[in-house]
């Protein structure tokens, strides 16, 4: 198990900038991330939309050439050997993928065929896929008229039809119900259980905390931490209490009132609430409650709670993911 | 698919069953001699076929947009061969349409030699090769098929015009003569209607086929360097 030692993908300082006409701002939309994802992991990368994370995703993917930067992918250089690289990873977009006009049966015969399969070995993979993946209800029906979790099985297993080293996911439960998400998070880590290292993106807290081995959080196209969910949520310190303030005024008096107490680690605003992040919360919480009272600070909600990842996001940005991150 | 390529003959078969008429009663000059007004138009007909592969782009561009192309790019293929392969698909359709239009002419009285018309197919195909490539990479550019519409619109009329398809060059004015050398189709129109004629070693057979195959080169050239520079 020594080679479990080399990272399976390492980036550094990887950048792209898209060049505009004259008179337009070029975009760049990553300005180097440098990075390392170990095998048989699931990475996420977390981050708001727009943060670049598709850019990264798509020059790893040897789809765009990097602006500047190196990358080695499944032990290839990213620049000299994009040709070695695709022959072992998949890539599952966010749009999928799948022809839309045909069926899925068609769809993974195709895939198997792309990476060199022969057309009996193709249908033989394909077959395989329709088991494992839980297809055979929908497999020769058009895939136009599958649902959203039906769909996004089939993307899954055309990105692992060719059995790649490691597969790249970008943002792959945008849009799903509660139980296919639930569902789809059980085949990744089947997948990942096979063997099978994977980068996905999402902008989901909750899908980064419970599905994901190790995190890099990216915001306007570079990497503000990265770690385990725990290591991150711990390097917070502690909870969080939320104070919910309407007036502007009173919260600003809320936060010069608090950041005075020893017991207060950090203390943020964002959007007409207070974040006070403290050890033993459930100590102090009355301590706080009295102290805005004494002062006549008024406000509308209070809460405890466990530190986030979000919390994670609006220290290292000042911004919370929660309330930027949808749209 | 089939309905596609019923509909992408209609225009040429339009054509030659309300316009060629037309032209029988005003014939009878040096340029548009009685007796070879079918074999002076099918030719033109046919380059009109290859040049309506503009429109190929409006079934790529879904394509685009469902991924699937960014899905062949991740692939082990070349970007030349993702690409021969959408155009030879496009070229099977086309050379079809052009085997269909070639039995209707002969019903019409179209006299031409196999080789001549078998050559002529072979310039027809590089015409294809070319415009599908162009509406590939209009439609990589725009993403959108409104975008294509209106660029597929703005190109084609000039063309048409500038190539002599519906009445031969010779006759226009000097500016007009002039301005229509500088159009690629123009060669290939006048090309396919020698080999038609039987007249294989007019300068015009070789320029033509040496128009087309530049065009068709730098066309999928473009065409893959858009692929190249395609995020999805």
């Amino acid at each position: 198990m020594s080679a479990k030692d080399t990272p399976i993908l390492i980036t550094k300082n990887l950048q792209k900038t898209f060049f505009m006409k004259k008179g337009k701002d070029d975009v760049r939309a990553v300005k180097g991330v440098s990075l390392e994802v170990q095998k048989g992991q699931i990475f996420g990368f977390l981050g708001p939309n727009g943060a670049g994370k598709t850019t990264t995703l798509q020059m790893l993917t040897t789809v765009l050439a990097p602006t500047s930067g190196q990358a080695t992918v499944v032990g290839f250089d990213l620049l000299k050997d994009p040709k070695k690289i695709r022959q072992h990873i998949g890539y599952v977009s966010q749009a999928g993928g799948a022809d839309g006009m045909t069926d899925a049966l068609q769809n993974l015969i195709l895939q198997a065929r792309l990476y060199g399969a022969s057309k009996s070995e193709a249908e033989k993979r394909a077959k395989e896929l329709i088991e494992q993946f839980e297809i055979s209800e929908f497999a020769t029906r058009k895939v136009i008229s599958y649902s959203g979790g039906q769909r996004r099985r089939l993307d899954l297993a055309l990105g692992v039809a060719h059995k790649p080293q490691l597969i790249f996911l970008d943002e792959p439960t945008t849009g799903l119900d509660p139980q296919s998400r639930a569902h789809f998070w059980d085949e990744i880590r089947k997948i990942r259980d096979d063997g099978v290292t994977i980068f996905l993106t999402t902008h989901y807290l909750d899908e980064a905390d419970n599905l994901c081995d190790y995190l890099a959080i990216i915001d306007n196209g570079t990497v503000v931490a990265e770690g385990t969910p725990k290591h991150l949520k711990d390097q917070i310190g502690g909870e969080s209490i939320v104070i919910g303030i309407e007036n502007s005024k009173d919260l600003e008096k809320g936060k010069e009132l608090l950041v005075k107490e020893k017991f207060v680690n950090k203390i943020y605003t964002n959007e007409n609430k207070l974040y006070v992040y403290v050890k033993e919360g459930e100590k102090l919480l009355a301590d706080v409650l009295r102290l805005m009272d004494n002062k006549k600070v008024s406000f509308q909600t209070i809460g405890l709670s466990k530190p986030s990842l979000d919390d994670v996001f609006l220290q290292k940005t000042g911004r919370s993911l929660r309330e930027g991150g949808e749209s | 698919m089939p309905l596609w390529i019923i509909l992408g003959m209609m225009q040429p078969i339009l054509y030659l069953l309300l316009y060629m008429p037309l032209l029988k009663n005003i014939g009878g000059t040096s340029v548009l001699p009685v007796g070879q007004i079918v074999q002076i138009f099918v030719p033109g007909m046919l380059v009109i076929m290859g040049v309506s592969c503009l429109f190929a782009g409006f079934s790529f561009i879904p394509e685009i947009r469902t991924g699937f192309i960014t899905r062949l790019l991740v692939a082990p293929i070349s970007r030349y061969s993702l690409l021969l392969g959408y155009i030879l698909e496009q070229c099977c359709s086309l050379l079809l349409q052009a085997i269909v239009l070639l039995v209707i002419s002969l019903l019409l009285g179209l006299k031409a030699g196999v080789l001549g018309v078998a050559l002529s197919l072979i310039l027809i195909i590089l015409i294809g090769t070319t415009m599908t490539a162009l509406s590939y990479v209009i439609s990589i550019t725009t993403r959108n098929e409104d975008g294509l519409a209106s660029m597929v619109n703005t190109l084609y009329l000039p063309i048409m015009l500038l190539s002599g398809i519906m009445l031969p060059i010779s006759l226009a004015p000097d500016w007009l003569k002039t301005a229509a050398h500088f159009n690629p189709f123009y060669y290939a129109v006048e090309a396919a209607r020698a080999l038609f004629a039987g007249n294989f070693s007019e300068a015009i057979v070789w320029q033509g086929f040496l128009v087309m195959i530049a065009a068709a080169a730098f066309a999928v050239y473009l065409a893959a360097k858009s692929l190249r520079k395609m995020s999805a």
